[in-house]
């Protein structure tokens, strides 16, 4: 079942929303975020189509990351809309946000996020869990990917940074989601390393075809993706 | 949702991997359960035995005809009873003690060929009846006692019996459910000969109704009133009551602390977890999910604890059943608790408290983790920022609580002492509430006067650790609040037991006055009810050594419904010679005018306060020869019964109950007489022919 279908019954205005978004899978239109008396994003729009991969580009506190949470369902804009592959989540509950983050978005951050207590292999299947899905046969095949497999029930603590990202990378695209977003994914990487990872990011998402947003502060990071955009005081260029 | 797999995964390893917090709050819901356990099994077990000993080897009988002053009484009564009803079972009772076994045992004579069949025996057809009736001192006990002692057919028992070691012939043993295991039983016959009882029965048991019940009140003797057996057991249970409430609350404290210590666990592991559960939230863990998931950590926990405070309730029951029973001998009626094991129903009993308890330690910090935003999972201090605002708001609250809580203690002191005191129990939650709620302003005022000392003492230690407690005020709010309650309880028990010895310690200096106590050995209680021998007396009484035997009697009282029990003393005894080495004039004065003619009595406080008397007041009590009222010109504290207590000179035993004898006397000696060397005298003379409990007043006090 599509994930829409039951979410959200279909009417005249999500109709014509599919009709104007052609191919595109995400949609920013005039958001405005602000934390306290700071405005974080000032009107951002932005389009970007099924299978692209993008990255943004920008300074600390240039509102990057912001831009990053609002796609991935994990906070809400003040203004504007975000739609996603035909839908206005800026208008989703709580429960259809989460329902949202679940199916359709893999996270990369930059201080891996791992679950410190699980195994490297639970650790990539947590997505498949929370979908109810216990599918081993799928996480040992994300482990193969990213070349973990010996290190399969080594803790989070026990792998180096390069070994703990790529635990991330698969745990991202191991329920098959349509969009990555990687917040600084080499950050904490030494430069060998990085380079390593952003040719795994980018070799798997073509192969999977994924709606990738990334973004960073160094340049030839950013030039990983097929478009650069660039993001300061709030504002895309 | 694989929930299962989550919960394997996300709760039951972190519990693994949290050993300090995981054993805190374990140990912490045991010890509360385990108490709770303990102590209910005590007093249900009390009970059960006291209901067992009212309702004795009848079970069937719904009335039973006693003596007012709770002594054995004339059996002529019993052909006129029987002619009204014929379900009329005359028994002859007394409690014997066993030192081999350490175990009491309640002694039944009963009238066989009437009785017997109403026990319940399985193997009625094989008992051996022929020896029962022929040897004087055969008995039949319970396949319970037999199996908890190894007792089999032809052994003997040496109980003491009123002042007297006897031996008891184990003829054969009943297998019945109907007996409490301690119960012994014996012919009457064989036990009114064997004891020197003939002419006396303790009771008539009776299988009756109202309207008979009415007619039997015509023609019997005013010593005698007929009881429902319902009543009795009512009564001795309300006596049981406050024990029983009193043991309950510590142990709801106890689990209170539990439910903190919990709380305190599973309220650190969210904050510590805080990332992890934003991680989860990010990846589309729904808000139920953790919710679900930090509440099965908080039952999980719980439920250990509980299976562990199920363990530990055992040993606590053991103890337990061993303490109730020796206070309650002691302050209220011989009972004895032989079992102490917990039942299929204690452990569910335990396990749903223990389960409901960690439901509600888990379920505030549970729902608190449902607030973690997936992109919080980097903004430390956050959660507790949330709260900090409200932080006037709850002291208010909390003070209000307080206020309340106090409030509704002091309601129930004043105007409900004897009831069950459900209004300040209720305070007393509201006063932990209330301090729960003030505690993080309380604290915060106290880092505020602490921070500067602090850090001049323990330089960027103290700063990082004022700070520390600062970010984080509810999570140490929680603790202190935990090391409160204990304290407290810790206080409060102590300032109890040193308040209680404190004014036990005047009362002994005022009543404990002669130098030997001489008692039947029997008697467990502060007061038995049965005569010890005269020939025992009269031996004292003819040694150089002693200056005077006060001759003491117990007897029960009816006093507006209710039993209280008094005490005969030979107040010319007491005052001429104890009076000249510790008594005030005050207290001389009034021994004075109990030892003159008119009729004056001193009563315990519990009367005073439970009935409003007042010194001069009247009290009217119930005597074999009618209603006797005497002036009140006594209130003392008494610490020998909770029952109430009423003191009177040996003369008005003598004239209104017709009776002079003494249930233990107190003697006196000469001055220059060596007390240890006097006692030792007593034993070497009196023991190999009496059984009895000799004490100087320094064991006794």
């Amino acid at each position: 079942m599509h994930f829409s279908a039951h979410l959200v019954p279909i009417n005249i205005r999500k109709c014509f929303e599919i009709l104007i978004s052609g191919t595109h899978m995400i949609e920013l239109e005039n958001i405005e975020k602000s934390y306290g008396n700071t405005k974080v994003l000032k009107g951002i729009n932005l389009e970007i189509n099924k299978g692209e991969f993008i990255s943004v580009m920008g300074s600390s506190g240039s509102g990057k990351s912001t831009l990053l949470n609002l796609v991935g369902g994990m906070d809400r804009p003040e203004r504007g809309r975000i739609i996603i592959d035909g839908e206005n989540i800026t208008s989703y509950t709580d429960e259809e946000l989460t329902l949202y983050r679940r199916k359709k978005v893999g996270f990369i951050f930059q201080f891996f996020n791992l679950l410190p207590n699980i195994t490297v292999f639970e650790n990539i299947m947590m997505p498949l869990l929370l979908n109810g899905s216990e599918d081993k046969k799928t996480g040992l095949e994300y482990i193969k990917r990213v070349g973990l497999e010996e290190k399969q029930n080594a803790y989070p603590y026990q792998l180096s940074g390069g070994e703990q990202q790529r635990v991330a990378i698969s745990r991202a695209l191991i329920h098959n989601p349509e969009i990555i977003l990687a917040d600084e994914p080499t950050g904490s990487l030494d430069s060998e390393t990085e380079k390593k990872i952003m040719e795994l990011i980018k070799q798997l998402v073509e192969e999977t075809e994924k709606t990738v947003i990334l973004v960073t502060h160094e340049h030839y990071i950013a030039e990983y993706a097929g478009r650069m955009l660039r993001i300061k005081d709030g504002i895309i260029f | 949702m694989n929930l299962s797999k989550l919960i394997k995964i996300l709760v039951l390893r972190n519990i693994k991997e949290e050993k300090f917090l995981t054993f805190l709050s374990i140990i912490g819901i045991a010890l509360g359960v385990g108490l709770f356990t303990g102590v209910k099994v005590a007093s249900d077990r009390a009970i059960s035995s006291f209901e067992s000993n009212i309702k004795g080897t009848s079970s069937y009988a719904n009335y039973e005809v006693l003596d007012i002053s709770g002594i054995d009484f004339n059996e002529h009564v019993y052909r006129n009873v029987r002619e009204i009803e014929e379900n009329s079972f005359p028994l002859l009772k007394v409690f014997g003690y066993i030192p081999e076994i350490k175990e009491a045992i309640n002694i039944n004579g009963i009238y066989t060929v009437k009785t017997i069949r109403f026990l319940n025996i399985s193997t009625l057809a094989d008992i051996d009846f022929e020896n029962y009736y022929r040897q004087i001192n055969g008995i039949l006990i319970t396949k319970k006692f037999s199996d908890k002692h190894s007792l089999k057919r032809g052994d003997l028992l040496k109980p003491l019996v009123y002042d007297k070691e006897f031996n008891l012939k184990i003829v054969d043993i009943l297998d019945t459910d109907s007996l409490l295991s301690n119960t012994v039983v014996m012919d009457i016959g064989n036990f009114q000969e064997y004891f020197k009882k003939t002419g006396y029965l303790s009771g008539i048991d009776l299988d009756t109704n109202e309207k008979t019940i009415e007619q039997l009140k015509n023609i019997l003797p005013s010593n005698l009133r007929v009881e429902k057996k319902e009543e009795i057991f009512k009564n001795q249970k309300a006596l049981i009551a406050s024990f029983r409430y009193n043991l309950q609350f510590v142990s709801l404290i106890a689990i209170l602390v539990g439910i903190f210590l919990l709380y305190s666990t599973v309220f650190v592991s969210v904050v510590k977890r805080r990332t992890e559960i934003g991680i989860l939230r990010s990846l589309g863990a729904d808000k139920k999910t953790i919710i679900l998931l930090f509440t099965i950590q908080g039952m999980v926990l719980g439920l250990i604890g509980s299976i562990l405070g199920i363990v530990f309730g055992q040993f606590a029951a053991y103890f337990s059943v061993i303490a109730v029973e020796k206070t309650i001998s002691t302050m209220y009626s011989t009972i004895s608790i032989s079992d102490y094991l917990i039942t299929k129903s204690d452990v569910l009993t335990a396990l749903t408290l223990g389960l409901v308890i960690s439901l509600i330690a888990s379920a505030v910090p549970s729902f608190e983790s449902s607030k973690i935003r997936p992109n919080e999972s980097s903004r430390e201090g956050s959660f507790e920022g949330k709260y900090r605002k409200h932080q006037k708001y709850f002291f208010l609250v909390g003070v209000l609580i307080i206020f309340s809580g106090v409030i509704l203690s002091y309601l129930d002191y004043t105007y409900t002492p004897f009831d069950f005191p459900f209004l300040a129990y209720l305070g007393i939650l509201l006063i932990i509430a209330g301090f729960t709620f003030v505690s993080p302003f309380y604290l915060s005022i106290i880092l505020k006067i602490i921070k500067r000392p602090m850090e001049i003492i323990f330089k960027a230690i103290g700063r990082i650790t004022v700070g520390d407690i600062k970010g984080n005020i509810y999570r140490f709010s929680v603790a202190l609040m935990t090391v409160a309650i204990s304290s407290a309880l810790i206080i409060a028990l102590f300032t109890l037991i040193f308040s209680f010895r404190g004014s036990l310690k005047g009362w002994i200096n005022k009543y404990i006055t002669a130098d030997v106590y001489i008692k039947p050995a029997s008697c467990r209680s502060n007061y038995c009810f049965y005569p010890m021998s005269e020939e025992v007396i009269n031996k004292v009484k003819s040694y150089s050594e002693v200056s005077g035997v006060d001759k003491f009697r117990a007897l029960q009282l009816e006093l507006f419904g209710r039993k209280v029990v008094a005490g005969f003393a030979d107040i010319k005894v007491k005052r001429e010679i104890s009076g000249k080495r510790y008594y005030e004039s005050e207290y001389d004065e009034v021994l004075k005018e109990m030892e003159g003619v008119e009729k004056v009595a001193g009563i315990s406080d519990y009367l005073s306060l439970k009935y409003g008397f007042k010194k001069g007041d009247l009290i009217e009590l119930g005597t074999p020869s009618g209603r006797e009222a005497f002036r009140i010109n006594d209130i003392f504290s008494s610490y020998s019964t909770t029952s109430g207590f009423v003191y009177l000179d040996r003369k008005w035993l003598k004239e209104y109950w017709g009776l002079d004898d003494a249930t233990q006397i107190s003697v006196y000696v000469k001055d220059g007489v060596d007390v240890d060397l006097f006692i030792d005298k007593l034993k070497e003379r009196l023991l190999p022919e009496y059984s009895l409990e000799i004490m100087n007043n320094q064991e006794l006090r």
